[in-house]
């Protein structure tokens, strides 16, 4: 019993892993992209954005997750996700993309307007681009600023990947809820709770390691 | 003359922070600039280095226009960039990047200026940069990150990083500001061999016996105008005008 049970978690949160996974790859860069978007001095284009951010930090993750599923199917009268698993998942992996990089785009933010001016002031003067400037001395800065925020939020989207279940993305609570109807026992349900631990276990490790990387100078 | 500036003016909202200003410099010369603050001082080194954009006025390098208000608005970023390479500006609060060595701070921009111009030569630039370190005396600091470094420390490696592109022109605003006495002293020092060297200057400073002694011409801003210009010693130690003797009496 205790090999299928671990058999059919380890399936789930294949799952839950590559939803993880997945959702970093494409929000971690779109959230830069909506931060700089946010502090622009373009009415235009950050008024906009941040009724954007708003709407999406505002209402509840579950929430987007059904009217991204359900709402073309019922609106445009035609289901843009796809048939089947696949199908769900890349509703769920859209609603998770968007949710986050608002959320990490605030990140970034806050990193990125905390940089003395003067450090631009002295990268300009020393007639680098604002390309160089950005990727060569401010980035690091940030990324080092921004580490204890950025972990827990990586932290809590662990967690918040089995809301996926609400659209029947199988995930590795639905896999370990699935035993409460066939067999009748409660236990697989804490197992699933391990496996969370130990993944946010890792990765606490690893965010501590990134932080005493970057140790070895200080910003202002 | 390697500098002359022209009716530079320069308003923020409705606040005129330089009215109407002129000076020119030639080579090798030292200037400093003394005045209170919000007299325009700063405003105006930033102006030099393309920090701020004037509201009318010319600057001219070597008799090549860098800034006129009809040239401004056409100029591209890299056009900017390469005028501003002829100005170089240490800070008041030293701005190093502190996830650089001090070495690599010097580094960076002429590593970087290379990479764009293939024909640049590189091979000798950790050399420059470590002579310039050691005519700082921080050749054993080399290594070191600038939080270890103290802030006289600091400003050394800034003015060496500065100094890396071989400015036509140094400017510095208010280098010793942000350091107690005894830090101030090694880092006016280095100012002090740069002048004998003949390094063209411009010091925006408090310091009033360093500017009468280093440097061949001051002068004293007001209210952003230019109140009083001449020899370094005639203006610190003889102003003729009303407001630069009650501005210096305060040094007395």
């Amino acid at each position: 019993m205790f090999l299928s049970v671990t058999l059919a978690l380890l399936t789930g949160f294949l799952n839950t892993l590559k939803l993880f996974v997945l959702t970093l790859v494409f929000s971690l860069p779109l959230g830069l992209l909506i931060s700089f978007g946010s502090m622009k001095n373009l009415r235009i284009l950050k008024y906009p954005v941040k009724f954007f951010i708003w709407i999406i930090r505002g209402t509840p993750l579950m929430l987007q997750l059904l009217v991204i599923y359900y709402g073309p199917g019922i609106i445009l009268k035609h289901n843009i996700w796809g048939s089947g698993d696949s199908g769900r998942f890349t509703a769920a992996l859209v609603a998770f993309v968007i949710n986050y990089s608002c959320y990490f785009s605030e990140i970034y933010r806050g990193g990125i307007q905390s940089i003395p001016v003067g450090q631009y002031e002295a990268g300009q003067v020393l007639g680098l681009t604002k390309r160089q400037i950005f990727f060569k001395i401010i980035l690091l800065q940030v990324i080092k600023r921004i580490i204890p925020p950025m972990s827990n939020e990586i932290i809590t989207l662990t967690k918040d990947t089995s809301l996926a279940r609400i659209i029947a993305v199988y995930e590795v609570i639905w896999e370990g809820q699935s035993f409460i109807k066939s067999a009748g026992i409660i236990w697989p349900l804490f197992y699933t709770g391990a496996f969370y631990l130990i993944f946010s276990g890792l990765l606490t490790l690893l965010f501590g390691y990134a932080e005493k990387k970057l140790g070895y100078f200080q910003t202002k | 003359m390697i500098l002359e500036v022209k009716n530079l003016k320069k308003s923020f909202g409705n606040t005129e922070v330089l009215k109407d200003i002129s000076f020119s410099m030639e080579k090798g010369d030292v200037l400093s600039i003394i005045g209170s603050s919000g007299s325009g001082k700063t405003t105006l080194l930033r102006c030099l280095n393309f920090l701020e954009t004037p509201d009318e006025g010319v600057i001219k390098v070597n008799e090549e226009t860098l800034f006129d208000p009809a040239l401004s608005s056409s100029m591209s970023e890299k056009e900017i960039r390469n005028k501003r390479l002829h100005f170089g500006l240490v800070f008041q609060s030293f701005n190093l990047f502190p996830q650089y060595t001090a070495l690599e701070n010097v580094c960076l921009a002429p590593s970087l200026l290379a990479k764009e111009n293939p024909s640049m030569d590189v091979s000798g630039l950790s050399d420059l940069a470590m002579g310039l370190l050691e005519q700082m005396g921080l050749s054993a600091k080399a290594d070191n990150y600038p939080h270890e470094l103290s802030g006289g420390q600091q400003q050394r490696v800034a003015i060496a990083r500065a100094l890396a592109l071989n400015p036509d022109i140094l400017c510095f605003d208010e280098p010793t500001s942000a350091l107690d006495p005894e830090l101030t002293g090694e880092v006016l020092r280095v100012i002090r061999e740069l002048a004998d060297k003949n390094t063209t200057m411009i010091i925006v400073t408090h310091e009033m016996s360093f500017a009468r002694d280093v440097s061949d011409r001051a002068i004293f801003m007001d209210g952003g105008v230019i109140v009083e210009e001449g020899p370094s010693k005639q203006v610190i130690d003889d102003p003729k005008m009303e407001r630069t003797k009650q501005f210096l009496s305060y040094y007395k």
